[in-house]
């Protein structure tokens, strides 16, 4: 039978699919940090004020962790 | 230091920066068609691998010869460690032209910063990395838009079973992750560890031969030490740059994986 999902090694680690988690999670809070920060500022300029930035990185962090927290750890 | 060294000889020190990494060989300074050393060195590894991949495939048999087993050797390696394991063994196959090339292309570009009388990484110009991250950015966005459809792929984008009021933020957050970010810090990973290593190495090289030649006596021993780390660190730029080649087509085959992925 062909599987459509990548094989996964049958040792104990996952070999180059760990790094590759590794460095989707950085990409993830960097997209989140970004966006959301992002947003913030853009906020910050229409609105005068100086803080939502903090606000929208925050959010973007967590969110970026909730997403990673879903798609790597309960797997 | 600075006032030591110049009691002593008169001369400055002029730290390496990034001007040291223009080097125009055909053309003016300003102008964008100007001919630099890193394309005609790029143009150079491309024949680089083309013949040795001809010589290597050229008398195939079933006890290889020692080209032909480290032809043998890095393709296996690429196709079985990366592609099998990454994309699937059912579609890895057509993929398997653009990675080996994508790691060869890389590797040895990056190796030609710390050959001798070569030593310029032409992964340091920020134009190469690009080019190399755009190819995989189009072909794993080409390769789930037709296996998905354009809107199955943006309803991929998001996994099943979170709650519903979260979804549009992890939407949005996916999105700008696979359209903006992942070919962002592809490329930049790449062209930062060049360009850093590069520096890296100069600042020790330039510095020993400064320091030999135009610091105090007592200084010299600084420019021994300074020459000694220069080698070490050649050897740990080597291991970063055949790791970032090996990344960089881990990365392409993980994303071209993912597009194809079912299970989302």
């Amino acid at each position: 039978m062909v599987t459509p999902a990548p094989q996964r090694p049958s040792d104990g680690h996952d070999g180059p699919l760990e790094e590759a988690r590794a460095w989707g999670i950085v990409s993830y809070l960097l997209a989140g940090l970004l966006t959301f920060g992002g947003f913030g500022m853009f906020a910050d300029h229409l609105l005068g004020t100086s803080w939502l930035v903090l606000i929208g990185l925050l959010a973007g962090a967590a969110l970026a962790f909730y997403l990673i927290w879903f798609r790597y750890g309960t797997r | 230091m600075s006032p030591l060294v110049l009691a002593a000889q008169g001369e400055s020190f002029t730290p390496p920066g990034k001007e040291d990494f223009w080097w125009p060989i055909l053309g003016s300074d300003t102008s964008p068609w100007t001919l630099t050393r890193p394309a005609v060195m790029a143009i150079l590894s491309v024949v680089l691998i083309g013949w040795f991949l001809l010589a290597a495939t050229r008398h195939r048999s079933i006890v290889p010869g020692r080209l032909q087993f480290v032809g043998e050797g890095a393709y296996g390696f690429i196709r079985e460690s990366i592609g099998r394991d990454l994309i699937g063994s059912r579609d890895f196959l057509k993929f398997m032209p653009l990675l080996f090339t994508q790691f060869t292309l890389i590797l040895v570009n990056n190796l030609f910063g710390i050959i001798p009388f070569v030593q310029y990484p032409t992964m340091s110009r920020f134009g190469f990395p690009v080019a190399l991250a755009a190819i995989t950015y189009i072909t794993f966005h080409a390769v789930g838009f037709r296996k998905k459809g354009f809107v199955g792929y943006f309803k991929d984008l998001v996994p099943p079973g979170l709650p519903a009021w979260i979804v549009p933020f992890i939407f949005l957050l996916e999105f700008v992750d696979k359209f903006i970010t992942r070919p962002l810090t592809l490329s930049l990973r790449l062209f930062a560890n060049m360009f850093a290593g590069h520096l890296l190495l100069l600042v020790f090289i330039l510095g020993a031969e400064y320091l030999l030649l135009h610091g105090a006596p007592a200084l010299k021993i600084a420019g021994v030490l300074s020459g000694v780390l220069a080698i070490v660190m050649t050897f740990f730029e080597l291991l970063v740059e055949v790791l970032q080649a090996y990344i960089f087509t881990l990365l392409t085959a993980l994303y071209i994986g993912g597009a194809l992925a079912e299970e989302h």
